[in-house]
């Protein structure tokens, strides 16, 4: 057993118990104060100077970017040619970017901000709030079957264009609704959901109208791009059939 | 007369004088830049082009413009440890940088719902209005779009921090700084290149909710 030497004596008597130790520190000097306060000044300017040199430092862009030399012929008449050739290349090049980039008017749709634009040249001729895909994962009932409820991404092109159309409803609107699916596919037509007009995009993808136009600019759609009636006009007025349509 | 003509501009072009070997750098340094925008516009990646000459920042894709981004201020950081960089500021310019990621990335959160069993009635899903873009992905007050490679690009869309208070300001200060300086030093993933790129807000607030996954970067040669 260890006793606790503090509250026995060594006659067994109980010792006096001390509560309070006073420790009395002797007050600096007013030198040695002064010195500690200009240490600590000191040691704090020092790791503030390390501080702000550490980490990234900016500087404006430059406005001229250095050219990488060449080795260039020595005779005029070789570096006449390179200079023919040079240019001619840089003819070819700027040619064929610009023939890449569309030419008349595309759409471009901006799905994570629900946003449709029709474009001519580098100009944005029309801006639409829009919905796209809401991401919503829908699994069946069984478990057996899911869908995944997103605008792709990339280039497509206007395949058909459908005024009135009549929207031939998947799989997916009937388990939506916790309907079993038609066998006939004649049960699967609706019409009017799609609004006034369809362009069809590819893989079933289509920019329509909407009954729930108070949604719009969420994104709470199946994939399809829905417009409210006056854009879905407009964009039907711009976009013939082959118009691309980028989707980012 | 015309037979002679071929001859006449044949003699005109030997009379000019021979292009300097600036001239023909030059030239190079251009076909160069041409050609790989004619690569990027040919791939199937979105990817951006930064002209600091021109001051924009563009979103295409296949040679299309998607959006243009007004950049009112361009600065180019490099990392520096004690008051010594740690990386050469060049060779950032005249390059595609690959696989640009958002940092800190856009959240998705998917909604995953179980369909009810199919009744010959149905059963009408209880519809929630989802929030909407700008309730869904807040713009955080300094975000990066990081590069392979070691470029990224840093966006500080303005105002956001003077919506906070002192101690939030200070606080996300000295966040900041740390993050800087740690990656700076080596403790973290640290760029060896970073340009600070000054948009407006709306627009700051557009690229970030808007960036594609895995995008391509060019930035013009300045000049």
């Amino acid at each position: 057993m260890i006793e606790d030497p503090y509250t026995l004596g060594p006659d067994d008597e109980p010792r006096e118990r001390r509560r309070w130790v006073s420790v009395v520190v002797p007050r600096p000097s007013r030198g040695k104060r002064t010195a500690l306060f200009v240490g600590l000044a000191a040691l704090a300017a020092t790791v503030w100077i390390a501080a702000a040199g550490t980490g990234y430092a900016y500087a404006p862009a430059p406005t001229r970017a250095p050219v990488a030399p060449i080795d260039p012929p020595r005779d005029a008449a070789g570096a006449k040619r390179l200079q023919t050739k040079l240019q001619t290349q840089n003819k070819q090049l700027a040619a064929a970017l610009k023939k890449m980039a569309p030419s008349g008017t595309y759409v471009v749709v901006d799905q994570t901000q629900n946003r449709l634009y029709v474009m001519k040249g580098q100009d944005v001729a029309r801006t639409a709030v829009c919905s796209a895909g809401s991401g919503m994962v829908l699994k069946d009932s069984g478990g057996s079957r899911k869908w995944v409820f997103d605008t792709p991404r990339g280039v497509f092109k206007v395949r058909n264009k459908i005024s009135n159309p009549i929207w031939k409803k998947p799989d997916w609107a009937f388990v939506e609704e916790g309907k079993p699916v038609p066998r006939n596919p004649a049960d699967r037509f609706e019409s009017g959901t799609l609004g006034k007009y369809a362009l069809y995009l590819e893989d079933g993808y289509m920019i329509h109208g909407t009954l729930y136009t108070r949604l719009l600019g969420r994104s709470v759609t199946h994939g399809c791009i829905r417009l409210g009636p006056d854009d879905l006009q407009a964009v039907w007025d711009a976009s013939p059939i082959g118009t691309p349509v980028f989707i980012f | 007369m015309i037979a002679a003509l071929p001859a006449l501009a044949l003699a005109v072009a030997a009379a000019a004088p021979a292009p300097s070997a600036e001239e023909l750098a030059r030239l190079t340094a251009a076909n160069d830049i041409l050609s790989k925008q004619v690569t990027l516009a040919k791939g199937k990646e979105f990817y951006l082009v930064l002209d600091p000459s021109e001051r924009t920042l563009h979103l295409m894709l296949k040679g299309a413009l998607l959006q243009q981004y007004r950049v009112s201020a361009l600065e180019v950081g490099v990392p520096r440890v004690l008051y010594r960089a740690r990386a050469d500021a060049s060779d950032w310019e005249g390059r595609v940088w690959e696989a640009g990621t958002l940092d800190p990335a856009r959240p998705l959160d998917r909604v995953e719902v179980q369909a009810p069993p199919p009744t010959a009635e149905g059963t009408e899903l209880e519809v929630k209005v989802p929030p909407t873009p700008e309730e869904k992905y807040p713009v955080p007050a300094r975000y990066h779009v990081r590069f392979q490679g070691g470029l990224s690009i840093e966006v500080r869309p303005p105002g956001t921090e003077s919506k906070r208070g002192f101690w939030g300001r200070l606080a996300s200060g000295l966040g900041a700084w740390w993050a800087d300086a740690s990656a700076a030093a080596g403790a973290g993933r640290g760029d060896t290149v970073r340009l600070h790129v000054v948009l407006s807000k709306e627009d700051a607030a557009s690229l970030y909710r808007a960036l594609p996954p895995a995008t391509k970067l060019l930035v013009l040669p300045p000049g």
